[in-house]
């Protein structure tokens, strides 16, 4: 049994402790939001927070993360903070089909939480391992510019 | 979920680690980020693992990073993020970090992952062969210490006992005024695999080399350095003549012999590492 906490609430589980956490939240804990893009963590549309810091949960055991605190994009979604990225995000057309957007939300908060004032380049690196075929990601720095000065204070 | 379940280890210890390796032929899980890749399976499906699974990467005893007799010892399963983070880390590897991996990777890759996946292209490796790291393999019987390039002997495949584990990677001192450099030349900045990496560390005393070394990746099915090159270039005058900075450009000519794949050409490698090897020999900009 592999025990965890995921979205704030304590979670159980029997699944082997090598199943992908991106298979559990998608199939027993039916949380879609982080998606299944390359499976090999090059592409960020399935990351997650594990305890404060963005990983790909294609590439995480669930084994590995015994005691330690999950949150994907629909938990992440319920705080301030990502009321400010969604805003910015729609405001500077960041966000297209949508497939990667969970997982760039998930990095930009990743990012500002260390960083609330990111440069240009500090942005990009940020978002590094997350790929969008939409935007040509001009405008997802934008977005995370705008919420930057926007969000002051928040993070 | 439909799961073949083998056997899984998460113990609180070390040593409790260390003595079911004695026991059984296991997996070893750190991060995750190479043996969940190569044994994926289709999408829902848990990774097909055949060996009994155990995971190291919440043990604390693996995660310390200390100085000891001016030798710099690095917990195996010290994430990229945590070297990045820590002051005792050469600014070259956190250099190198930034440019290899993104911050979802360097949340979860280790250094001893990185080693003992043991890949021609290892994005820590060239760095970690000039500095002559050493590796650290600890049994219930002993501590063993292992130099790098004897350690990894080839695609992955290293020189680890069934019952060893990775416990520390120490890299001896490094004379400060050593100029260094790392370079990865690859599709995207970030999370890609190499094409060519390579890293050189040259020090020049009183306008004379003092030391040279040289390790390029992703050119060979190990790291490629050679300390009889290396040698030919102790005591010449810097700036390096001509004649003498062809010879080594030479040396390594003959001694780097890619292979095309699906990420680059034998061509193209070989084309690129030489040149890195002679704008770090050249380049004032380094300096």
């Amino acid at each position: 049994m592999i025990k965890f906490k995921l979205n704030g609430s304590v979670v159980e589980t029997d699944a082997p402790s090598t199943v992908r956490l991106l298979d559990l939240l998608r199939e027993e804990f039916e949380l879609i939001g982080s998606k299944e893009g390359c499976g090999e963590g090059e592409c960020g549309a399935c990351s997650v927070l594990v305890d404060n810091l963005v990983q790909n949960s294609c590439l995480i055991p669930i084994g590995a993360l015994e005691g330690t605190d999950v949150q994907t994009i629909e938990g992440y979604s319920k705080t301030p903070q990502y009321q400010v990225l969604n805003e910015c995000y729609a405001t500077a057309g960041g966000v297209q089909c949508g497939f990667c957007t969970p997982g760039m939300i998930i990095a930009t908060e990743a990012l500002l939480s260390k960083n609330p004032h990111p440069s240009e380049e500090e942005i990009r690196e940020g978002i590094s391992g997350n790929l969008c075929r939409c935007t040509g990601y001009n405008m997802i720095v934008d977005a995370i510019q705008l919420a930057a000065k926007k969000g002051d204070g928040l993070w | 979920m439909v799961t073949k379940t083998v056997a899984s280890y998460h113990f609180d210890t070390l040593a409790e680690t260390i003595s079911k390796l004695n026991e059984e032929d296991c997996t070893i899980i750190a991060g995750g980020t190479d043996v969940m890749v190569l044994h994926k399976s289709r999408r829902g499906v848990a990774p097909k693992i055949a060996k009994p699974v155990v995971f190291i990467d919440h043990l604390r005893e693996l995660k310390q990073t200390y100085l000891e007799d001016g030798d710099l010892h690095i917990g195996a399963c010290c994430t990229y993020g945590e070297m990045l983070e820590h002051s005792l880390i050469p600014n070259i590897f956190k250099k190198a970090i930034r440019e290899v991996a993104a911050p979802a990777i360097r949340n979860r890759g280790t250094l001893g992952g990185n080693i003992c996946n043991a890949s021609p292209a290892g994005d820590m490796l060239p760095l970690l062969y000039i500095f002559n790291a050493k590796l650290v393999l600890r049994s219930v019987n002993e501590d063993r210490i292992v130099e790098i390039h004897d350690f990894i002997q080839g695609p992955r495949r290293i020189a680890r006992q069934q019952n060893e584990l990775l416990v520390e990677i120490i890299l001896p001192e490094v004379v400060n005024e050593a100029r260094l450099i790392f370079e990865k030349i690859a599709n995207r900045r970030a999370d890609a695999i190499s094409k060519v990496s390579f890293a050189g560390l040259l020090q020049v005393q009183a306008g004379k080399v003092a030391d040279a070394r040289f390790a390029f990746g992703a050119v060979g099915p190990t790291m490629v350095r050679s300390q009889e090159t290396e040698k030919k270039l102790l005591s010449q005058v810097y700036p390096l003549k001509v004649e003498v900075l062809d010879e080594v450009v030479a040396d390594f000519a003959s001694i780097i012999n890619p292979i095309d794949d699906q990420r680059s050409t034998a061509a193209y490698r070989k084309t690129v590492a030489l040149k890195l090897l002679r704008y770090f020999l050249t380049s004032k900009e380094l300096f």
